[in-house]
């Protein structure tokens, strides 16, 4: 079977520290796999690989079946990327630079179209025709949302995509997940947040100074029990 | 606490590695312009003072001649620089450097190293002037334009106002710490440049020179000051320090590029003045046919001639014991020179109001008060240019008198005789003396008080700015 | 292609949003019409100054047609007569005003000795022409720099810190596709605005449509691309937004400002120039040497020279104009070696300033304009010589009256030659300031094209 996402002994040295040890991982189409660790432990530097924001040390990142170093625009076509925090053009409307986002992936919306991704990502429909100077940083992560979703990407990379979201809106973000894994999407997500993890992930890995040092699928463990396999590996 | 403030400020700015390049560059440039302009200075001045020397001999060598000849064969005045000249070099480029004086005419002072050069001049000049009033207050913006914004987008001003020290504190132990730092850079420069002026045997020093020195040197302390103070209270009142850059750089761009050229050349464009040979024709005509039209030159002569005959009691011009074409020479050049005197003034009136535009200018923009006030100080501005021509003219006339008066004690018949070759040495050769400060001091008070203006507006004004701005 | 589309129109609406520098735009056209509009009017009252020269020339002939109202001695009237050597602008010179107002526009000669008449400067304010002219090539040499710095400073560093070059990496886009349409977007602004400025120029100063309007236009682009090179060059190297103005800054300061006046000082040291005073001194020893020398060494000298106006008699009176003509003559012959090296040290400060400008493109692209426009020294240089074969054709006239005795009648002033000299372009300087801005842009452009591939653009 074709992985979405895999990694192939990947290692990232930077000039002082060592980011990621040989990882491993296979993410197969409907999977959300949920990446746990402390900061520094490797998360962002495994999500900017396979964006191919920073090239390996050695081994390599599929997307796809793509190699990210080989292929750097075309998997491009494959993910949808939303960051901590979704900083946009802050002198266009929301509406625009979804369309501008969407334009650069090749998908041209109506302004209906448009608008309709914008509420379904949960952004107020008086706020989509404002500057995205005046929006609030959960406002940013919607329109965040509604790029990701319009460009109909099969693989989400996802950076503590919560952080900044009310809790309502957290849960109808793991409620678009949900409907999105159901579809085939492939779903990789950082995030320091134990319970979404369980509550949304169908694979949680935790992560530790740059390895990967236990996976398990969630179905397999409640809430505490995560909780507590998390805590033996941070001491 | 405004001590401990300034400490960290001076301290940290010293550490800086961006401070330490740059201010490295610019003390070079400074103390390469010291130099330069020093060998510049000493060659103008020896070229000039052995051109003098040579024409002064020839004069005084001359043989037997009829004083007419040698009131045509005349002499000429160099213009010596200026001591101070070697920091700022002022207008000197651009105007002559030697006028050729002789009977009957004023003649234009020629010979501009501008001359001497292609349009490469138009880009500036590598002066101490130039270093100190263009490129010291570009460092000190790079220096202070995240004195405010850099704190508070590390949130470190919240933190320094929770010890209970006022913004207003801050603000000034910051001025404070930056400008010693900044006079860490001039000061060295400055001191060598005092050390050439007072040690060099080709200046002459003395105390007009060390005043001159010394308010050259508190002039630009306050420019500088102003500066500092400017881009500190631009550094509070900006949001980020990536618009107080951009903000302080327009400025500087306007200030030092745009504002100055504008300001002559509309000067330029409202007072029009006439060519040198619409001018000359003017006097030509005035001295011909009298200022007023109905005192011609003949009729003047004739009346000499017969007030002359009256006078000595005489009936022919043979029996007269002086030339009367001698007198009617002298009074011919009084009439002239008097004519040219008033036209000069005119012409001159008119680039003082052209200049005008641009020292009013000096009110909103500092680098239009130092810039007059500098090159007045070094005695190379328009002011000090106009007193050698004077100079040069009040020479030219007294010695072509002397002529002339020598010539009318010849007596009749003298176009026949000659004097001896003893004659041209008793004649005064031409000595220039550079005004004083005293002489200056009027052309220097309205930049001046412009730049004091400046500096108290700026400190009142601008700290009320600080103390009012957000913290977060 | 259609990815280029898509952010080239995109970076039209961030400039439109941009109150600032749509606004600084503004102000920038608003400059350089002030700039044409200085130009031309300063042309325009050289012109008018230039104009009243035939008027005060026909002044001088009615006064001595009163003076002289017979049959005159041709040695009174040359001595009295003055007439006018011109130097014309050409229309072009509007736009690129040079050293039009640091030379004399115009020489006054009378029959006597050339050299001491040659370099009479006109009235001028030196504190104008320190401050220099704000002509249309002052504009598009300092200021469109700037303006091109203020638009790109923050190229790709302003998307870095707002951080939104994350997001859009994440599209499938080439970096170098972003940072083309980018720089895309300013070129067409930039040149939109120098051409437009350029044009409006040359319309209402009124240029004839030929070769060198296509060469005004093609070094205005070459130059708005090197800057724009620079700040490909700038913006390749991926630092902050304010480092970037910094760096640019410095770039402008070093190429504009801190070159050329370091260049002056060492061309003026490489290449002294022998002093003009000297040989003004000299020849007026030869000249009043003249009076005491014995009237036939002076004659036999001058009939060496000119046996065309060789005759038997001697002179004996005191004074005889033909006598004084010649020595006055003679003053000049033995100063036209040193008067030759003058120019010539002049000539060549110049051509060092030519060879080694290559060194700061604003040089190039200034003394091109200039050359262009025939405002700079050489076409002074031209006009001195001219006026020195005027001087020679105003003796050519005057030695058949003073020589073979003619008497000189009214009906002959309007005989006396008269001269015109328009400025001609040094079209030379502006073909090598082509080639030099040519290999300028290529230069910058390579190397910021270099920095692009070597560094990877990253997202933070």
């Amino acid at each position: 079977m074709t992985y979405l996402l895999e990694a192939r002994a990947l290692r990232k040295q930077y000039a002082d520290k060592l980011a990621l040890r040989g990882l491993d991982l296979q993410i197969a189409p409907g999977e959300i796999f949920c990446l746990l660790g402390q900061n520094g432990a490797g998360k962002s530097t495994t999500i900017n690989l396979f964006l191919g924001f920073v090239s390996p040390t050695s081994g390599a990142a599929f997307v796809n079946g793509l190699e990210v170093a080989a292929n750097p625009l075309k998997i491009k076509e494959y993910l949808a990327y939303i960051p901590e925090q979704v900083m946009l053009y802050p002198h266009l409307t929301g509406l625009e630079n979804l369309a501008l986002f969407s334009s650069l992936a090749g998908y041209r919306y109506s302004q209906p179209e448009l608008q309709g991704y914008l509420t379904d990502a949960g952004l107020p429909a008086e706020a989509v025709r404002r500057r995205v100077g005046t929006y609030s940083k959960g406002m940013r992560q919607k329109v965040g949302i509604a790029i990701a979703v319009a460009k109909h990407a099969q693989v989400l990379l996802l950076d503590e995509p919560t952080s900044g979201l009310d809790p309502k809106a957290s849960n109808e973000f793991s409620e678009l997940l949900r409907r999105l894994s159901a579809q085939g999407t492939a779903v990789l997500m950082a995030t320091h947040d134990i319970f979404r993890a369980k509550e949304v992930g169908t694979r949680v890995g935790i992560m530790r100074e740059g390895e990967l040092v236990d996976v398990r699928p969630t179905a397999a463990l409640n809430a505490q029990e995560l909780e507590q396999l998390y805590l033996t590996y941070m001491h | 606490m405004i001590h401990s403030i300034a400490q960290k400020e001076f301290v940290s700015t010293l550490r800086d590695r961006r401070f330490v390049v740059l201010s490295g560059l610019v003390l070079a440039l400074l103390l390469a312009a010291t130099l330069v302009g020093r060998a510049s200075y000493r060659s103008l001045q020896q070229e000039r003072e052995l051109a003098q020397g040579t024409v002064n001999e020839q004069f005084r060598n001359q043989p037997a001649r009829h004083p007419h000849r040698v009131a045509h064969y005349g002499s000429f005045a160099f213009r010596p620089k200026s001591g101070l000249s070697l920091l700022d070099a002022g207008v000197d480029t651009y105007t002559g450097s030697v006028v050729y004086l002789e009977a009957h005419q004023q003649n234009s002072v020629n010979f501009s190293q501008a001359q001497q050069s292609g349009s490469l001049i138009r880009f500036g000049e590598m002066t101490v002037a130039f270093v100190l009033q263009l490129l010291v207050p570009l460092l000190i913006i790079f220096l202070c334009f995240g004195a405010f914004t850099q704190e508070r987008e590390t949130g470190m001003l919240k933190l320094l106002l929770s010890q209970g020290v006022s913004l207003r504190q801050v603000a000034w132990g910051k001025i404070r710490g930056l400008s010693q730092a900044v006079a860490l850079v001039v000061a060295p420069a400055l001191g060598l440049a005092a050390a050439l002026l007072f040690t060099g045997e080709e200046f002459a020093a003395g105390p007009d020179l060390l005043l001159r020195l010394l308010l050259f040197g508190l002039s630009y302390a306050l420019y500088f000051f102003l500066f500092v103070v400017g881009s500190v209270v631009v550094s509070a009142r900006q949001a980020s320090s990536r618009a107080a850059l951009v903000t302080l750089l327009g400025l500087w761009i306007l200030g030092c590029i745009i504002l100055p050229k504008a300001t002559a050349n509309l000067g330029a464009s409202l007072y029009p003045t006439t060519t040198k040979a619409q001018m000359d024709a003017q006097v030509h005509e005035q001295a011909q046919h009298g200022i007023n039209g109905h005192d011609p030159h003949d009729q003047r002569a004739a009346a000499l001639k017969a007030a002359l005959l009256k006078q000595y009691g005489v009936d022919s011009e043979e029996k007269l014991p002086v030339s009367v074409a001698g007198l009617q020479m002298a009074a011919g050049e009084a009439y002239s020179a008097k004519v040219y005197q008033q036209h000069f003034a005119a012409l001159n009136a008119t680039y003082q109001r052209q200049n005008r535009l641009s020292d009013w200018a000096g009110l909103l923009n500092p680098y239009q008060a130092i810039r007059p006030l500098s090159m007045g100080l070094a005695g190379s501005d328009f002011a000090h240019y106009v007193h050698f021509q004077q100079a040069a003219e009040a020479y030219r006339y007294m010695l072509v008198q002397r002529l002339n008066h020598l010539q009318a004690g010849m007596g009749y018949g003298d176009k026949e005789r000659r004097l001896d070759a003893r004659t041209w040495r008793e004649l005064p050769v031409f000595a220039y003396h550079a005004p004083t400060l005293g002489w200056a001091w009027p052309h220097l008070l309205l930049p001046l008080a412009a730049l004091l203006l400046w500096g108290v507006g700026l400190s009142w004004l601008g700290l009320r700015l600080i103390s009012t701005t957000s913290v977060t | 292609m259609h990815t280029f589309r898509i952010l080239f129109s995109a970076e039209w609406h961030h400039f439109r949003a941009a109150k600032g520098l749509v606004l600084l735009c503004g102000l920038l056209l608003a400059t350089g019409l002030y700039g044409i509009y200085y130009g031309t009017t300063e042309i325009e009252r050289q012109r008018q100054h230039l104009a009243t020269l035939p008027e005060l020339t026909r002044r001088n002939i009615a006064e001595l047609k009163e003076k002289f109202p017979g049959p005159a001695d041709a040695g009174d009237i040359g001595y009295y007569h003055s007439t006018f050597a011109v130097h014309h602008p050409d229309s072009w010179a509007a736009l690129s005003l040079g050293l039009r107002d640091v030379n004399p526009t115009y020489v006054k000669l009378r029959l006597l000795g050339l050299q001491n008449q040659l370099y009479a400067a006109d009235n001028t304010n030196p504190m104008k022409t320190l401050s220099g002219n704000f002509d249309l090539a002052f504009v598009l040499v300092y200021l469109f720099p700037l303006l091109i710095i203020a638009l790109s400073f923050n190229l790709l560093s302003g998307e870095r810190e707002e951080g939104v070059l994350p997001l859009l990496l994440a599209q499938p886009v080439r970096p170098a596709v972003v940072v083309g349409a980018k720089l895309a977007f300013r070129l067409v602004l930039v040149l939109t605005l120098a051409l437009l400025l350029s044009v409006v120029g040359m319309l209402w100063a009124g240029v004839p449509p030929d070769g060198r309007v296509a060469s005004w236009l093609v070094l205005t682009t070459l130059y708005c691309l090197f800057w724009l090179g620079v700040v490909l060059v700038v913006a390749g190297l991926q630092r902050p937004s304010a480092v970037n103005a910094v760096s640019l800054l410095g770039v402008w300061l070093l190429l504009v400002v801190l070159v050329p006046s370091l260049l002056n000082l060492g061309v003026a040291a490489a290449r002294p120039v022998p002093q003009g005073i000297a040989l003004t001194i000299q020849q007026r020893e030869e000249i009043h040497a003249g009076w005491d020398r014995p009237k036939a060494q002076t004659m036999s000298r001058f009939f060496a020279l000119y046996p065309q106006w060789r005759d038997t008699t001697t002179i004996r009176e005191r004074f005889a104009w033909r006598w004084y003509y010649a020595f006055q003559h003679l003053g000049d012959l033995a100063v036209a070696r040193q008067a030759a090296a003058y120019a010539q040290g002049l000539q060549q400060r110049y051509d060092l300033v030519e060879k080694l400008n290559l060194l700061s493109p604003a040089i190039s692209a200034q003394s091109s304009l200039n050359a262009l426009a025939g405002t700079d020294l050489p076409t002074h240089l031209q006009f001195q010589r001219s006026a020195e074969r005027h001087h020679d054709a105003l003796r050519a006239f005057y030695y058949p009256f003073l020589f073979r005795r003619v008497a000189f009648t009214h009906a002959d002033y309007a005989q006396e030659p008269t001269h015109t000299f328009i400025s001609a372009p040094e079209l030379t300087t502006v073909q090598h300031g082509l080639l030099k801005l040519l290999l300028s842009v290529a230069l910058v452009h390579l190397l910021g094209l270099g920095l692009l591939c070597v560094r990877p653009v990253t997202p933070r």
